[in-house]
């Protein structure tokens, strides 16, 4: 029996269904965001721009802070990620390494935790930020994140930590390490590609965070990437050329980083997903 | 190994110590992020609590649960939150598995369809919700578009303005947005199926249809419940997609349950009753997800 798919030319299709797939909004956008106003209300709708600008580009920017999202966006998942793998390194490490008992039943307890909806956490999380008065700071929406990674990275650690072998460390005891100079010195080179996969994940999850950014930091300096572009649109217009412009610029950073590290990505993203 | 008796040494009265001080950070995030949340959440849904003006807090007893029961936006976006879970999750699994078969062949150079599985998975669900706004605008719309040249019918379709095209147009952005994160998570899965299985079915006489429901789908089953259990649990706590798209709108035929949520607490600073919408939809993720976690235990 011969299969269909030894075709070449049946497989190219496949391949295009899939990338058309994935790819076309992305596509639209940018085409979009490079039409002016006039081409864009104009019957029948264009395709091709037939006058590129880049003129809504340098309206996204002077509409709103769209710098200050941006950077807002980056202090956020930045700090969030790092501190996403400090913590869930360290509970990674004892749920791998030590003698521990009930070891299960801790790396349930942490993959549980994103069972629960956020969004009836977010009522007492407003609160308690409300109380301590971190509204609109970048604090209020960190600590969330990390708790928010803390599954995902936990599990992807973990075993990375188990296929690093035992007798590594023990040979660097032996040569006089203490158990944290072990884990420094060995361990965590050694999980770095680990770490790092565990990172993107963390940093994909938190830049894309949306119903925490908007309910906790509506100050404009404080605002993210997804909430800010939403506030573009007023009551009745929506300048979609310049919203387009905004969201090729919010989407480059984040297409480039999951192109480099693209394997790395689907491996984390499998891992920590089988296991759950 | 001569070592290993030092090593014991070393490590047997701190072990617990150490255990305890490497979790502590995770379960105190834990605690203050999720445990205290729960607890408070119980306890204000027993409270008339506004953050607006000046009442204080008292207790109401069963009062906002009552009120819950009577509130026909909270039935509405029960419904509304119900349906898209209905819709969406099983419409993801079928397009998801899809383009994991379509992505699982021989193909030269693998990066250009991953990068297209994972640009989805990648995007802001909020923008993807603003991107297909503007595809099912009514006037300019890339969709109507579409539509037109195909069918031509006498007046443009209305997505976002008429309920029941604006709750189809959401329920697709959906299904796109997240049958790349479920093809994603089965094509791990199909590549895990030995070879073997399916060259032993071919000598058998097997058709392909036959291999694809005889071999891929039983093997791939602890794949699909995985994926499913994710998808179900987002489904249900769907926000960003109708808000960029719709806010709700027209009306609020296409409010969902963390919206009406969201609008209770942050918006009107009604934390009493919003707490106890919270504790509903608590429930219904807890229901579902004992659901699953059966089934899980009587498949393995």
């Amino acid at each position: 029996m011969t299969n269909i798919w030894d075709s070449k030319s049946l497989r190219l299709i496949a391949a295009g269904i899939v990338v058309i797939n994935g790819f076309f909004p992305a596509v639209w956008i940018l085409l979009t965001s490079l039409k002016t106003e006039a081409e864009l209300v104009s019957k029948p709708i264009t395709y091709w721009p037939h006058n590129p600008t880049l003129a809504n580009y340098v309206q996204a920017f002077t509409d709103q802070p769209l710098l200050k999202y941006l950077g807002n966006s980056v202090t956020v998942a930045l700090s969030a990620t790092i501190f996403s793998l400090l913590v869930s390194a360290l509970a990674a490490y004892a749920i791998a390494r030590l003698n521990l008992k009930r070891r299960q039943l801790i790396l349930t307890c942490i993959v549980a935790s994103s069972m629960f909806p956020l969004v009836t956490l977010l009522v007492p999380i407003f609160e308690t930020m409300r109380t301590l008065g971190l509204l609109n700071s970048y604090t209020a929406l960190v600590l969330p994140y990390i708790v928010l990674n803390l599954p995902v990275c936990t599990l992807v650690l973990v075993s990375f930590f188990q296929s690093i072998p035992k007798d590594l460390e023990n040979a660097a005891m032996i040569d006089g390490c203490t158990r944290m100079g072990a884990l420094v010195r060995v361990v965590v080179p050694l999980a770095a590609p680990g770490v790092f996969t565990a990172g993107i994940l963390a940093f994909v999850n938190s830049w894309d965070e949306f119903l925490l950014a908007l309910s906790l930091n509506s100050n404009p300096n404080f605002r993210t990437l997804p909430v800010g572009i939403t506030l573009y649109q007023g009551e009745f217009t929506f300048p979609w050329p310049i919203i387009s412009a905004a969201l090729i610029v919010a989407i480059v950073p984040i297409a480039v980083l999951i192109a480099i590290f693209q394997e790395r990505v689907v491996g984390g993203l499998t891992q920590g997903g089988l296991k759950g | 190994m001569t070592g290993v008796s030092t090593y014991d040494k070393m490590r047997d009265p701190s072990e617990k110590t150490l255990g305890f001080l490497l979790l502590a950070p995770a379960f105190l995030l834990l605690a203050l992020i999720v445990v205290y949340p729960i607890g408070r959440l119980i306890w204000n849904s027993f409270h008339d609590l506004r953050l607006s003006g000046g009442g204080g807090i008292k207790f109401v007893g069963f009062e906002n649960y009552v009120l819950v029961f009577k509130d026909p936006d909270f039935w509405n976006a029960a419904k509304n939150t119900v349906l898209i879970t209905l819709i969406t999750v099983p419409g993801a699994l079928v397009v998801g598995m899809g383009l994991a078969l379509l992505a699982n062949l021989p193909f030269k150079h693998k990066w250009p369809v991953r990068l297209a599985l994972l640009l989805p998975w990648a995007l802001p669900l909020a923008f993807a919700g603003l991107i297909f706004a503007w595809f099912f605008h009514t006037e300019y719309g890339v969709v109507n578009d579409v539509v037109r040249r195909v069918a031509s019918p006498s007046e443009p379709v209305m997505w976002l303005l008429r309920p029941n095209w604006a709750f189809a147009a959401i329920c697709l952005t959906i299904i796109w947005k997240t049958s790349s994160f479920m093809a994603l998570i089965l094509l791990a899965g199909l590549q895990m199926i030995p070879k073997s299985l399916y060259e032993a079915a071919e000598v058998d006489g097997a058709s392909q249809v036959q291999q694809f429901w005889q071999i891929t789908i039983p093997m791939l089953m602890p794949s699909i419940i995985v994926a499913l259990i994710f998808r179900t649990i987002t489904a249900l706590q769907t926000f960003d997609i109708p808000y960029t798209m719709t806010k709700g709108g027209p009306g609020n035929s296409t409010e969902t349950l963390a919206m009406l949520i969201h609008k209770t607490t942050i918006d009107y600073l009604d934390v009493g009753y919003g707490s106890t919408l919270a504790v509903f939809m608590f429930v219904l993720s807890m229901f579902v997800t004992a659901f699953y976690l059966k089934r899980i235990g009587r498949n393995a």
